[in-house]
Order: structure tokens, then C-alpha cells, then sequence
């Protein structure tokens, strides 16, 4: 018989330790008043919020898809530098990443803009910047980096990049921030960090594409067209010069004032390249611009380059929707980019709602390659919000996310994130040009320490538990314990909160089985039982 | 009279050369593959992430070299006084000198156990500077990118499209050899890598100590958690009807088959004596070590391991870092070798690096950017130690090898180091080309680094 007091000691220590270490191109139909049910708005709920509950899903029902999108769309950011700013100071700025993170989860698991916190996660993993590494000591540059994505998520990407390129916390992280112009006597050249990241991973990717994101081929050599050269690198780091901490009393490192990690970096013309530089699609900047002309006109070439619709759309695509768009998915979502119906490029709002419209979000008929695999930290969140996940102290230190899931909120291991737009895992998805970027981190290890922490959850840290610790993060499984006693309305009931109701005749099979080995007394273990098996099976860790 | 077998005949009537020229047509898929094996043996990559600054790990100690270098490398030169001197072989005199964080690798170096491969990297066909300009020959596409040069490193795939490693490679063409192992030939300690992918076999992920058993599961039958263990297993067996969840339910499989099976033999390992450092990669290279101790209870041959360790990509405050990056992966390495020793596998145990490119001679300020060419070591009593293979490049800007700013152009191919690591580990001859696709583009199929 498992024993729940043990259980819990071991979660507790597991906790303690962890947290001390470290298809069509046709437009989409106009969406009329077609009735929405449980299982389509979990479908819209998983793809737009850090997890479907029934309740919410009772509001999608009531409103139909679009108001609610529309409604999510006009809701105010929670944020989280004024939560980071009541805290006293501590005894090393490094813990307040504890605090950060514990926000980030008060944020997903119960702000009212779900949809916004959804779309900032994702540009967290397209935008990376990484508490691992150069940002230890500055927690507030990274929550307030967070805030930006979090403001931005609705608002226009040329925007979004500027505030990007000048935030302290990117500035540190990809090292544009201290970047001198040069110095040729001692073979000191602009840092070019920045310059290719932003290029290859934050805007327009490697090749040139066509506007249904499919790579162009060179017609002589049938390789794909590379969209810059070392030499376009070279511009944009000597654009990316003169930029250091707001505040700073030096150019180079030094100390400075804590405030200095939420106000954009500050241009130090002495140290900014006034010479003439290359850009993308033949554009050359005059030399003896200031840094703040170079910088905009340089954000302007960026953001004007035609590969930067369709790249972003495969990255809000695969990040909200599904790991295999087809082109015309691609194309359309690329156009609204382009034009928002306004004449507006770049509105990040209307792309976000074209994506979770479009026809292929939500097909009539599934197929094997529609949808995703949940990132590990949106299947812990999703059973959290489903479960009313809390703890005495009302805190969310879950520090060690990174570890148990392989990922955490701007835990990246490197701006590459936790994994790539193109893994593809051996067998039938790489040997049908697939991907599954989920998968990369759904690794033997990954997935069992991910299983593993939802054995502990479930079984030891539930509200039945009296030797929770404040800090403690536990789930409600009362009315679960209530209807115990009958095995077909438990499993209805967590199939019902977990999978919209639908429910694969094997899993229901399985758990009835081994409910039915546990006294129908047991009630916590019961409950417990039947949550572990579907929040571990395959059919929760995929995304309809 | 002899009679030839299969094997000999296409050996000796040239045909082996046929297969080469063959695309995926592997040689020993038509004879048998390599083995069955009567001895064990283990490559061990440890992959060094960002791209190591190699042109200061290994530095040249002759006036003219040094000063090449020094006047290049300005405010990130090593001074000549600190370098720590090494006497390769084949010069006349302590001609090089090595980064003065890394002491115990000039040990294994002086020792014989340790050799340098010099300004290796991806390449495609031999390359000069004109021909570079020129675009006269093939380039691996996206030099100076970090993760396509990653992916060139541990694929070789050139600019042909493909998704298997190289070691992956090797794994495919050696599984009928080694049917018997009870854990796969590729395991990774540091999550999935392109450079275990394979088409025919799959590489088995471990944490960095080790697989981690399931919690809630028992193998003594008539009990709750067997039971629970069995359900668990019935639902990831179970029909599914996309991908994502066949993808998912797969990797569940191999982690409740493998972690049984590998944890049991590893709660056997013995005790090692080796004091391994307290880093990410010390924590590895000891699991590493013990999985080496226990492979004839887990019926190994034939094993290549995957570590790593991050923090390379020093655009920023190199001087500061570099000692403690380096010395690190030295320290760590050495003790590993010396585990290997204590366990008498030194001989069968060969640990190389990669890394994702060599960084620019010239400074952005504090620190180095991406580049191409640069130096790796290769460790284990195999190894033909205390020299250095390949030529080194005259480390000047504008230098006959230099593409700008000091990246270097390789002057021998990471197809030639990996063929020289499968050729010791195993594979014929005429296989080498589908371990290493370029490999007949260069005169030298093995560069004589291991014995």
C-alpha cells in the first residue's frame, strides 16, 4: 500500500533539494455563431491560456470563440516588476529569482489576461534571454524583460524589437550592452553577438523564404538562399555600439544602480561607430549618424525584410497551435503580419487571433500531424489551474522548474531555447519531414523526473496532506475523494477537468482497473490514482 | 587451400571501394556489419558548447608563432611566460605551450596519453583563402552559426540535407554485431544530440548521473505498484492516433525498459578510488566511468557516450572565464582518463572534444566572436600521445588561412578526425565514407592519432 506521509517526505526533500541547487490556401470562413462544445473550447483553452479548466470553458461556451479571443485581446497585463519591487531587499539579488518565478506562476495560473501571458511565454522562447548565466545577479532586469514581452504581446513587433534590443537584461545576455566602436590599432572589432541572433533567431532565420514560410531555392545550385553574409553581420554590430547601463558612471562594466536593470540602456555617443554600414537588401546607413538614427533605421530594415511575417508566424504557429502548419496556414497568419486588414504591419494582436481562428487551428476532421505535444511546464500548469494548485504561503517558489520539466519561465539554457523549431526525433517524423520541437526535451530522463514530480504531486501534495510546508504547492482533490466511491463518475469527473471529456477507451480501462484493486475507503488514493494516470499519459501530453 | 569468404573476396577484388562510391549502400550491410566484438571499447565525446577559444588552449611558444599571435590576439594574448610548455614529438623542442589553466593536461599530454588535433573543422573539400573568396569551392553552409555548426560538427552532412549523427552512423552500421548489449550503443548524458541520431537505432538519454527510476513502480509481481507499473505500461503501448503522442508514449517505453535494466547494474558498480571535481562535466565522466565498470554485467561492447559542458561562447569577459572554463574541462578529463586507469580500460576508452567552431584571433572589446577552425584533444592509452596532428596556422590577420578578423579556415576536416575515431573503434575501412561523407575529398583517411 503507498503511503502518502512518505510520499510527501520525499517530495518534500526532492523539493528542497531542487530548490537549492540549482493544407488549404483558401481565407478562413468568417466565424459564424456555430455552438461551441466542451471539447473545442478545452481544444481553444489549451491553445490560448496555461491550461483549460471548466469554468473558463463554460465562458468560452457562453461567448463562442471569437468574443472571447476579442475579449482576452482588450484585457490590462499582470505584470511583474511592481510584485519584485514590494520585496525587501535580500541578502543576494540572486534569490529574487525565486520570487520572479513565483510571480510568473501567480501570472499563468490566475491572471485574467491569459491570453496575453500565453503569448509572452512563447515570445520568451523566440526572444530568449536566460536567468542561466550572466543574468543570475540581475532578477529585475529579467522580470522587467519578461514585462516587455508581456506589454508587447498585442502591440506591434517593431516596437517589440526596439524594446528588445535595448533592454539591459538582452544587452547583458547577448553582450550588446558595453559594445565599443572600434579600435583598429588593437584589433578590436564591434561584438557581433547580438547583430546574428537577432537576425537569425528573433526576426527573418537564416534563409530567405517564401511568404509561405517554405525555404526559396537558388535556381543554379538548388541550396537554399542565405538572407545575410558575415559582411551584414558586421553592419548591424557596428550599429549595435555605444549602448551601456541608464545610469551607468562608466561605459564598460562596473557598478550600478539596481534601478538600472528596468530602464532601457542609454546611448554613449563617444562610443558609437559613426562610420557607414551594410545592411540587409543592399541598404547602406551614411556614416556620422548618431546611435539612435543608426539604431532605428537598422530596426527598419529589419522589420521591412518580407522573410519576417512568415518567420514569425511559424514560431507563434508552433508555439500556440500546431508543430506542422501547412503553407497555407503559414501564408495566411504571414499576411495578416503584413497587413493587419489596416494597413498596419506587424500587429502582433491580429496575427495571435488570425492564428487561433484560422481553420487549421480547429479542423473539422483531425489528422495525425494537427496539433502538438504540451511543453512539460504547460501540462504542470494545466493540471494547477484544473486543480486549484496553491500553497499556506500563497507562493509559487518552484525555483527548480529547469530541472524537473527541462524548462522554466526565461530559464533557457541558452538563447537557442529549450529546444528547436526543427527537432525532429528519429522514425516516422523525421522520415516524413516532420517536427516535434516538444520532443527534444521529452527525453528518457526529462520525461521520467517530469512523471516523477507528478507522482509527488498527486499522491503526496494534496489538500489531505497535514504535513504540508507553507511553501508547499498542493491540489484539491475533494470532489474527486467525494464521488470515489464510484469509479465511473471519478474517471468522468477528471476526464472531465483534465481532457474536456474525452477520454481514450484504454485509459479509462486501465485506471477503472486499478481503482478497483484500491478499498473503495481509500478514497485520497482513489483520486490520486486516477489524476496520476491521465496527467502522465500521452493523450494529456498532447495538445488537440 | 584458403577459401575466401564473402568478406574477403569483396575486400580483396576491390569492391569495398564500389560501396564507398555508393550512396547509402553501406558495405557491411551487404557482408555483416562489424563484429561480434571479442574486446570492448568506448569513444567519449565531450562537447565543449558556445565554441572554445582554442587558439588559447593551445599556443604556439616559438618567437616568431608567439609573436604572430600576440600582436592578433592583443588584450587576449596569453603572456609567453605563463604558457605551460609542451614538447610534441615531432619538433625539436618545447614548440607549443598550453593555456596555464590546464596542468593536468600537459601531464597527459607529456605522458604520451594525450594528442592535439590542430585547426580542424568542417569542411567540405580542401579550401584555400582564394578559393574561399572565390566561391570556387563547396562550403559547409552557415559558417559561424552556432547551431548549424554544431549540427556540421556531429553530422558531417555538408550541405546535403540529413538528420543522423555520426556516431549514429556508426551505431547503424555495428547493431547486428552488438544484438546482445542490454543498453543502447549511444547514450547521452546531456539530453538529445543530433550527433546520436541515427535512422536504425536510438540513443538512450540518462541525467547526468544516471537514469533515475520511476517512482510508484515495482517489478515484484502481485503487488499494488506492479500492477500500477503494468497499467502505466498498457497506456504508453496503447494505439495512438497522431504523432506527438506516438513520439511521447515511444520515449516512455525506452525509459521504464531502461531504467531498470541500467540502474540494477549500476547499483553494482564498485566503488572508484578517482576523485572525480564537483562540475557538471566531472558528474558526468564519473557516471560515464561507472556504466564502464559495469559493462560486461550489461553485456557492452561497444559504447559512445555523449557529455558536455556549456558556457564557450565568450563574447564577453574572456579573460576572466577562460581559466575556469578550461581548466575545468581538463581537470575533469584527467580525472576520467585516471578512473579509466583504475579500472584497467585506459587502453579501451578514448575521450575527444568537439565544439561548435575555433573563435576569431581578434577582440570585440573583452571578448571573441564566431569563427571556424580550432583546436581539439583526444585522451585514452590508444591514443598515439605527446603530439600534434594536422598543421597549425600561422596566427596572423590576413595570414594565408585567415577569411577575416582572424577565422581561420580549417586546414584539416572533422570528417578526418571522426574517421580516425570509428577506424580505432571499429569500422572497416570501406564503411569510414558513411561515418564521415567527405572523407574521400582528403588525401589522409586517418590522421594517426590512435594507435
Amino acid at each position: 500500500m503507498m503511503k502518502t506521509r512518505i510520499l510527501t517526505g520525499l517530495a518534500v526533500a526532492m523539493l528542497g533539494l531542487a530548490a537549492c541547487g540549482a493544407g488549404s490556401s483558401e481565407p478562413p470562413a468568417p466565424p459564424g455563431p456555430t455552438p461551441v462544445t466542451k471539447a473545442e473550447a478545452f481544444q481553444l483553452l489549451n491553445q490560448a491560456t496555461f491550461g483549460a479548466t471548466e469554468a473558463e470553458a463554460d465562458r468560452v461556451i457562453a461567448m463562442r470563440i471569437e468574443p472571447w479571443i476579442e475579449d482576452q485581446l482588450r484585457k490590462p497585463p499582470s505584470l511583474q516588476l511592481p510584485h519584485m519591487l514590494t520585496l525587501p531587499p535580500p541578502q543576494f539579488m540572486g534569490q529574487l529569482h525565486t520570487d520572479r518565478v513565483d510571480v510568473w506562476f501567480r501570472n499563468a495560473l490566475h491572471g485574467e489576461d491569459q491570453l496575453r501571458q500565453r503569448v509572452a511565454f512563447a515570445l520568451s522562447e523566440i526572444m530568449v534571454v536566460s536567468q542561466l548565466g550572466a543574468l543570475q545577479d540581475r532578477p529585475f532586469a529579467v522580470a522587467d524583460y519578461y514585462d516587455v514581452l508581456v506589454r508587447n504581446a498585442f502591440g506591434n513587433y517593431r516596437e517589440l524589437i526596439e524594446e528588445v534590443t535595448l533592454h539591459p537584461a538582452m544587452g547583458v545576455y547577448l553582450s550588446m550592452l558595453g559594445n565599443r566602436k572600434p579600435n583598429v590599432t588593437l584589433n578590436i572589432r564591434p561584438d557581433e553577438n547580438y547583430a546574428r541572433e537577432l537576425m537569425q533567431l528573433f526576426s527573418i532565420g537564416l534563409v530567405e523564404l517564401d511568404p509561405d514560410g517554405t525555404a526559396k531555392l537558388d535556381p543554379v545550385t538548388n541550396q537554399p538562399i542565405p538572407t545575410y553574409d558575415q559582411s551584414i553581420i558586421e553592419g548591424f554590430a557596428h550599429v549595435f555600439t555605444g549602448w551601456t547601463w541608464a545610469g551607468s558612471p562608466s561605459f564598460g562594466s562596473g557598478r550600478v544602480p539596481t534601478a538600472s536593470q528596468y530602464f532601457p540602456m542609454e546611448l554613449w555617443p563617444s562610443e558609437h561607430d559613426t562610420g557607414a554600414k551594410t545592411l540587409l537588401n543592399g541598404m547602406t546607413l551614411p556614416a556620422g549618424q548618431s546611435g539612435e538614427q543608426d539604431l532605428a533605421a537598422a530596426l527598419d530594415n529589419i522589420f521591412g525584410h518580407p522573410n519576417v511575417g512568415p518567420f514569425m508566424a511559424i514560431r507563434l504557429i508552433q508555439r500556440l497551435t500546431t508543430s506542422n502548419p501547412s503553407p497555407g496556414y503559414v501564408r495566411r497568419v504571414a499576411a495578416v503580419f503584413d497587413d493587419n486588414g489596416s494597413g498596419v504591419r506587424g500587429d502582433l494582436g491580429a496575427v495571435v487571433k488570425a492564428i487561433l481562428l484560422d481553420p487549421e487551428a480547429r479542423p473539422a476532421a483531425h489528422m495525425e500531424i494537427d496539433g502538438k505535444l504540451k511543453e512539460p511546464l504547460l501540462r504542470l500548469t494545466q493540471l494547477y489551474r484544473a486543480y486549484n494548485a496553491r500553497s499556506a504561503s500563497e507562493r509559487y517558489p518552484l525555483l527548480a522548474s529547469y530541472i524537473i520539466f527541462g524548462q522554466g519561465p526565461l530559464q533557457s539554457p541558452s538563447v537557442f531555447n529549450f529546444f528547436s523549431p526543427f527537432y525532429a526525433p528519429p522514425g516516422e517524423i523525421r522520415n516524413n519531414n516532420l517536427v516535434a520541437p516538444e520532443l527534444e526535451i521529452a527525453t528518457e530522463y526529462l520525461n521520467t523526473f517530469t512523471t516523477n514530480y507528478m507522482f509527488f504531486q498527486v499522491f503526496g501534495l494534496n489538500q489531505t496532506n497535514p504535513d504540508l510546508d507553507e511553501d508547499d504547492i498542493f491540489i484539491d482533490i475533494q470532489q474527486e475523494m467525494n464521488v470515489a466511491a464510484d469509479i465511473d463518475a471519478l474517471i468522468d469527473m477528471v476526464a472531465g477537468k483534465l481532457l474536456g471529456g474525452r477520454i481514450s477507451g484504454t485509459l479509462r480501462t486501465e485506471i477503472a482497473g486499478m481503482v478497483a484493486r484500491l478499498p473503495a475507503t481509500e478514497t485520497t488514493l482513489r483520486a490520486a490514482e486516477t489524476i496520476y494516470l491521465i496527467v502522465t499519459s500521452p493523450e494529456y501530453a498532447y495538445q488537440r | 587451400m584458403k577459401t575466401l569468404n564473402r568478406r574477403d573476396f569483396l575486400k580483396t577484388s576491390g569492391a569495398a571501394a564500389l560501396f564507398a562510391a555508393t550512396p547509402g549502400l553501406a558495405y557491411s550491410q551487404v557482408v555483416g556489419g562489424p563484429g561480434p566484438f571479442s574486446d570492448y571499447k568506448a569513444l567519449v565525446c565531450v562537447f565543449l558548447f558556445g565554441g572554445n577559444d582554442s587558439f588559447n588552449m593551445l599556443v604556439p611558444n616559438t618567437t616568431a608563432e608567439y609573436n604572430a599571435y600576440a600582436a592578433s590576439r592583443q588584450n587576449l594574448a596569453l603572456l609567453q611566460s605563463d604558457l605551460l610548455p609542451i614538447t610534441p614529438a615531432s619538433s625539436s623542442g618545447a614548440d607549443f605551450g598550453l593555456h596555464p589553466a590546464m596542468g593536468s593536461l600537459q601531464s597527459l599530454f607529456e605522458s604520451g596519453s594525450a594528442a592535439f588535433v590542430t585547426n580542424v573543422g568542417p569542411l567540405m573539400e580542401p579550401t584555400t583563402r582564394d578559393q574561399y573568396f572565390n566561391r570556387s569551392v563547396q562550403l559547409p553552409p552557415q559558417l559561424f552559426s552556432h547551431n548549424d555548426q554544431q549540427d556540421q560538427w556531429t553530422s558531417l552532412r555538408g550541405n546535403v540535407p540529413g538528420k543522423t549523427g555520426w556516431a549514429g552512423r556508426i551505431a547503424d552500421l555495428m547493431r547486428s554485431g552488438v544484438a546482445g548489449q542490454q543498453m543502447a550503443t549511444n547514450a547521452s548524458l546531456f539530453g538529445s544530440n543530433l550527433f546520436q541520431s541515427a535512422n536504425e537505432t536510438v540513443a538512450y538519454v540518462m541525467g547526468p548521473g544516471g537514469p533515475i527510476p520511476f517512482e510508484g513502480f515495482s517489478n515484484v509481481p502481485d503487488t499494488l505498484l506492479y500492477e500500477q507499473r503494468q497499467a502505466f505500461l498498457r497506456i504508453v503501448n496503447a494505439d495512438y492516433d497522431t504523432i506527438y503522442e506516438r513520439g511521447f508514449a515511444a520515449v516512455q517505453r525506452r525509459a521504464i525498459d531502461a531504467a531498470d535494466t541500467v540502474t540494477a547494474a549500476l547499483d553494482n558498480a564498485p566503488v572508484l578510488s578517482t576523485v572525480f571535481p564537483q562540475s557538471q562535466l566531472g558528474t558526468q565522466l564519473e557516471t560515464v566511468a561507472r556504466l564502464i565498470a559495469v559493462r560486461d554485467e550489461l553485456q557492452m561492447q561497444r559504447q559512445i557516450f555523449f557529455v558536455a559542458t556549456g558556457g564557450f561562447d565568450s563574447h564577453d569577459d574572456q579573460v576572466e572565464n577562460q581559466p575556469g572554463l578550461l581548466g575545468g574541462v581538463a581537470d575533469a578529463i584527467a580525472a576520467f582518463y585516471d578512473a579509466t586507469s583504475e579500472l584497467n580500460m585506459a587502453g579501451q576508452v578514448t575521450t575527444f572534444t568537439q565544439s561548435d567552431f575555433g573563435r576569431t584571433l581578434t577582440s570585440n572589446g573583452d571578448g571573441t566572436d564566431h569563427a571556424w577552425g580550432g583546436n581539439q584533444f583526444v585522451v585514452g592509452g590508444a591514443v598515439n600521445g605527446g603530439d600534434l596532428y594536422g598543421s597549425y596556422p600561422l596566427l596572423a590577420i590576413g595570414g594565408p588561412e585567415d577569411v577575416g578578423g582572424g577565422r581561420m579556415i580549417p586546414s584539416t576536416s572533422a570528417d578526418q578526425y571522426a574517421a580516425t575515431l570509428a577506424r580505432w573503434f571499429g569500422i572497416p575501412d570501406a564503411d569510414l565514407d558513411i561515418v564521415a561523407p567527405h572523407l574521400s575529398s582528403f588525401v589522409q583517411r586517418d590522421l594517426g592519432f590512435m594507435q
